[in-house]
């Protein structure tokens, strides 16, 4: 447990200015550790092989037992590149990877070349959103099951809940590709990055993170996932 | 041998069975997942080794009541009267198995409050006294384990819970007697002068002197329960709660015989046998009709044999949500004709690679049961440098794992990890990232593809795998670096 700062507030040496804001950050870490204390479970996380995001996101990575909402409109920036490393781990420990109704062919010879299991992937193709929905959620309480990536345009945010729900119950990564214009309205995920499209890789907004600190900007260049891809590579 | 008896007075009604002897058959295969050696009297006196009336089929079929027909021909000890329908397990075998007789029998009385069946269960060292404990009042100890102690509680009991005929009851009070001890305190000779030998008899089994033979009945090699309706049932929630409990008598069933199933059947009966002009077939394919009454039938798979009668349900239920009814539903049927080996589930002293497997196969069960099924792939890759003909779809799980192939296809260049489902028709790109890869192939199966795939980046900023058809120049979105 961090050591909070004794008696700072009642410094005589820090002007007023600095009493407040000693005063501030003794209130930001409080609440931080009231909200470990309640989300105890998850509070774990899985590193996601990007040191700087992971510095930034609460538990030192993706977290577990949890959903995650990744709000993009472009597809093919690099939104699976950002979940690979993590992928790649959770695939080595002998979990399984659903993917529930992609937009797109996950594409073998690519995943492959990725060093991604392929007899791990399961890939559940649903006839429609309510099917999708149930379909992620009975993968999310699989314990067999380490991540479930789903793709939604439409979804209520009370179905958000029970994937939430869902996930704690399984222990598993959850990740929802949701459309940017989501960010306005809230949701019970526990972490919601915005991506966008850089010239050299992909600059994520932390829209939302339960426990840590949202309203954060930062740049993944392409260069960080090849570090990655090598290093889980020769982890292989 | 140590024999437990129960009584099941409202054995018909509360196992929606159309006979009695198809009610308490179906418990008997339950049961015997305690004991090997089962047997049964239903309430005409007929016991299991009797032969099965002729009429019987036709009976259930209908739906009558097939107990008048038997009257007479049940009676074969001589001495049992009408009585509610029994069913004896022997269990002086199965002591240490579950933990002692009290423990078993305490088990076994749960197990059937839980399936919704009232009872009333005795032990005592002979069937006969057995089940005559049973039927002893409440407040009288009904489990006696030794011959002595049976002997001194039958002392204390009304000589008029002996299963004679009441004639012979009415005689034995007027001479002043009382109590079961009373009697067996007469001289045998004596009693069989009076009131013939099979009195004696029964006496003697009654006590343990005589051996008191009962035929074993036979765990059948297939498997049949029916529950039939007094109510038209129109939605199939409500079928939920009788289908639990057909599951859980089938799970006892495939405990006693130790076996595991991969499919079994149910098979919903219609109302209106008569409205034959209604088209028969409920869900497509899956439909089946009799001539009797039109039936859905509703096959119900899982990728791993088991013996779960709460995964059984799970998969039933999602199997049942996706069934339009278009008739009520008059009766439920369970069937099952091929089993298989039990998977033995075994502690996995190095992770639970074994409980994984499981978890994962109930997983994809459920999603077959509701989705099709083709709705869950894997994929693996093929050796084709077409992209849309380099990958293949596999059955998804452990069974998708076979040995790793040979990279016959080895490129370096970096392959996008989704793909288009159909090449679209693009504007030339304005950005192109790297390229050209020619790929040319597939000259000799009628598919040739000429093309110079690049990675461009597109005007949103998204890095796309398009190719430049040769044969007619055009331009075409194939991948996404996702």
């Amino acid at each position: 447990m961090p050591a909070l700062p004794h008696n700072a507030a009642s410094d005589p040496t820090l002007g007023a200015a600095g009493r407040a804001a000693e005063r501030a950050a003794i209130r930001e870490r409080l609440a931080q550790l009231c909200r470990h204390g309640q989300w105890n479970r998850s509070a774990q996380a899985l590193g996601s092989g990007y040191a700087s995001l992971d510095e930034r996101l609460p538990g030192g990575g993706w977290p577990i037992g949890a959903i995650t909402e990744l709000l993009s409109d472009t597809p093919g920036i690099g939104e699976l590149g950002l979940l690979l490393p993590a992928l790649l781990q959770l695939a080595r420990d002998g979990r399984y990877i659903a993917w529930i109704a992609p937009p797109y062919l996950p594409y073998a010879p690519a995943l492959a070349q990725r060093q991604l299991p392929l007899e791990r992937m399961l890939v559940i193709r649903a006839p429609g959103t309510q099917e999708a929905q149930w379909a992620a959620e009975q993968a999310l309480r699989c314990p067999a099951i380490g991540a479930v990536l789903g793709w939604c345009a439409h979804i209520l945010d009370r179905s958000v809940r029970r994937l939430q729900l869902a996930a704690e119950a399984g222990g598993s990564l959850g990740i929802l590709h949701r459309p940017a214009q989501a960010a306005s309205t809230p949701s019970p995920a526990a972490l919601r990055l915005r991506l966008r499209p850089a010239a050299a890789g992909l600059v994520l907004d932390i829209h939302k993170a339960r426990g840590g600190r949202a309203g954060l900007t930062l740049h993944l260049r392409d260069t960080d996932a090849v570090v990655m891809h090598s290093s889980a590579r020769a982890g292989a | 041998m140590l024999w437990s008896c129960i009584r099941l007075p409202a054995l018909v009604r509360e196992a929606l069975a159309a006979s009695e002897r198809e009610a308490i058959e179906r418990l008997a295969a339950w049961a015997y997942q305690w004991s090997s050696l089962v047997a049964y009297r239903l309430s005409d006196g007929t016991h299991n080794d009797a032969p099965a009336p002729p009429g019987a089929a036709a009976v259930a079929s209908t739906g009558g009541n097939p107990a008048g027909g038997l009257a007479s021909g049940g009676d074969n000890d001589g001495g049992d009267r009408a009585d509610e329908p029994l069913l004896w397990l022997e269990l002086g075998a199965s002591n240490a198995l579950f933990g002692g007789h009290a423990a078993l029998l305490a088990r076994i009385r749960a197990e059937l409050t839980r399936l919704g069946y009232s009872h009333r269960c005795a032990l005592a060292p002979s069937p006969t006294a057995a089940a005559l404990l049973a039927r002893a009042p409440a407040t009288a100890e009904r489990c006696v384990f030794t011959r002595s102690q049976l002997r001194t509680q039958l002392a204390r009991l009304p000589l008029t819970l002996l299963e004679q005929p009441p004639q012979i009851l009415a005689a034995l009070q007027a001479a002043g007697l009382r109590r079961i001890g009373e009697v067996l305190a007469l001289p045998a000779a004596a009693l069989a002068r009076r009131f013939g030998p099979q009195c004696c008899a029964y006496l003697a089994r009654l006590t343990g002197d005589a051996s008191d033979p009962l035929t074993a009945w036979r765990l059948p090699l297939q498997y049949r329960a029916r529950c039939e309706f007094d109510q038209d049932v129109h939605d199939t929630t409500a079928l939920l709660f009788p289908l639990q409990r057909l599951l859980q008598e089938f799970q006892g069933y495939l405990r006693g015989r130790d076996v595991s199933v991969q499919n079994f059947t149910l098979e919903l009966e219609h109302h209106g046998a008569a409205d034959h002009s209604a088209a028969h077939h409920e869900t497509g394919a899956t439909g089946r009709s009799t001539p009797l009454a039109r039936s859905t039938s509703l096959p119900i798979g899982l990728s791993a044999p088991g013996r779960d009668a709460a995964r059984f349900l799970l998969l039933a239920r999602e199997r049942l949500q996706g069934v339009a009814l278009a008739a009520p539903i008059r009766a439920l049927q369970l069937s099952a004709e091929h089993f298989t080996a039990p998977a033995i589930e075994q502690a996995d002293l190095f992770g639970g690679e074994a409980q994984q497997l499981g978890e994962l196969t109930q997983l994809l069960d459920r999603l077959h049961a509701r989705l099709g099924e083709q709705s869950v792939q894997s994929y693996r890759c093929h050796a084709d440098h077409r992209p849309e003909r380099a990958w293949r779809t596999v059955p998804p799980g452990p069974a998708a794992a076979q040995p790793p192939q040979p990279p016959t296809l080895a490129t370096r260049a970096v392959r996008p990890a989704a793909l288009l489902p159909a090449p679209r028709r693009i504007a030339p790109p304005r950005q192109i990232l790297s390229g050209p890869e020619r790929i040319e192939s597939g000259w000799w199966d009628g598919a040739e593809a000429l093309r110079d795939y690049y990675v461009v980046r597109a005007e949103d900023g998204a890095r796309q795998w398009v190719f430049r058809d040769l044969s007619d120049g055009g331009w075409y979105l194939q991948g996404l670096w996702v």
